[in-house]
């Protein structure tokens, strides 16, 4: 693909107006080549910005009297802001869910599942870029680290749904000795999109493992394999 | 300082707080902005007031979804809107029958239109800008453009209803872009 023909398709993601192959060859152009080139970078930017600007073109109309307060009824007080430890964001669907130490980490609703996928890829890809990181294939997901930094990324994007009753699992795998750690469930949703970001010590692991688990149930020790990850890198 | 005399980054911090006072504030900066842009793509007055309603609540239960290195708070907020208002044109096949003037370009005549009650004076003139630089652009690329963003129709369906090419509909899209970040950019400058 040509850059005339990359950027024809960054200004249509800018505009959210691509639909199926074309989403998806922009998914990884986001992933694959943004990140390692300046000039699409720069024109991604311009026309994100552009794109935001056009907001302006509808006027301004006071919204009915009824909006703010049926807000304050329903804001109520903020969520506490949580610290999990281990596994700290999902950004996946209705149905993601990562759960660790009792941690239920659910984000997104239909209406705003774009918008996440959208935050979610914004953020890998300015790690990508900071820490000129790696993007390994692993099966249908990609992960995105690198060496010695403990934050990494796996998305995917056309992850088959697991059989019904089963979800998706994720473990540590220790070099040797103590027990595989598990570090949550997962879920793809309906466009088969999945995003993990990870804050993970990577000393005493040797790789990653996707596996299908019973739904609801913490697993005491991974079930079957489905994809495997390279071995996570200790030192830069 | 009273909260209208505080910048967005501010009250957004306050609003990280807690402190619902910010979120008013910037419900009056933005909810005119936010309703306009709703009921411009999608049609309907309940469905923009519900668009609107879903993007304040999700600014005021995750607050730090925006994030100030990446770019201005109106533009995070505005994108927000769109990218609601979009997913609920999308969802609602019905809405595919909404009425004309949804995408006419000319302002309604039947709402309280705020320019000049709410605005700040940046949007404003950013308004401004955004329009004369829409000018600018030939009949043909302004219509793909327009179709995409408050039609909030993909490329391909585009393409079907102007019986185009889907290549046409990308090079079209693509000017446009392009020609409006020139324009912007040098107004900006």
């Amino acid at each position: 693909m040509n850059h005339e023909a990359m950027q024809e398709l960054l200004a249509g993601y800018a505009l959210r107006s691509l639909s199926g192959e074309d989403a998806a060859a922009a998914d990884r152009l986001l992933v694959e080549h943004v990140p390692g080139c300046s000039d699409c970078r720069r024109t991604l930017d311009a026309f994100q910005l552009v794109s935001a600007d056009l907001a302006l073109d509808a006027d301004p109309i006071t919204p009915p009297e009824t909006l703010l307060p049926r807000l304050h009824r329903e804001m109520g007080p903020q969520a506490r802001r949580r610290r999990p430890v281990y596994l700290v964001a999902v950004a996946a669907s209705v149905a993601a869910a990562v759960t660790l130490g009792g941690f239920a980490l659910t984000e997104g609703g239909r209406a705003n599942r774009a918008q996440t996928q959208a935050d979610f890829t914004r953020k890998a890809l300015d790690f990508a870029r900071t820490h000129n990181a790696d993007m390994t294939p692993v099966g249908p997901t990609t992960e995105i680290s690198s060496p010695g930094v403990r934050e990494f990324y796996i998305y995917g994007n056309d992850v088959p749904t697991p059989a019904p009753g089963l979800t998706y699992g994720l473990w540590a795998i220790p070099i040797q000795g103590s027990q595989a750690r598990f570090l949550g469930d997962f879920m793809p949703d309906d466009d088969g999109y999945f995003g993990l970001r990870l804050l993970l010590d990577p000393t005493g692991y040797d790789h990653l493992l996707i596996t299908e688990e019973q739904a609801g149930i913490r697993p005491a020790a991974p079930g079957a394999t489905k994809w495997e990850s390279a071995p996570v890198t200790t030192a830069a | 300082m009273p909260y209208m005399d505080l910048d967005d980054l501010e009250l957004h911090r306050r609003l990280s707080q807690g402190e619902q006072e910010a979120f008013d504030e910037l419900y009056r900066r933005y909810g005119a902005a936010a309703y306009g842009l709703a009921l411009r793509l999608t049609g309907q007055q309940l469905l923009a007031q519900d668009v609107v309603h879903d993007a304040f609540l999700a600014l005021w239960r995750a607050p730090q979804a925006f994030d100030p290195a990446r770019g201005g708070f109106r533009t995070f907020f505005l994108s927000l809107v769109h990218h609601r208002a979009v997913d609920t044109i999308r969802r609602e096949e019905r809405l595919r029958k909404r009425q004309e003037r949804a995408s006419n370009l000319e302002p309604t005549v039947d709402e309280d239109v705020a320019e000049d009650v709410v605005e700040a004076s940046f949007a404003g003139q950013r308004r401004k800008e955004v329009r004369e630089a829409l000018t600018t652009l030939p009949p043909e690329q302004r219509q793909v453009l327009e179709l995409a963003y408050f039609g909030g129709k993909t490329q391909v369906r585009i393409a079907e209803e102007l019986q185009i090419p889907i290549g046409t509909v990308k090079t079209r899209t693509m000017a446009a872009m392009q020609k409006l970040r020139n324009v912007l950019q040098e107004e900006s400058e």
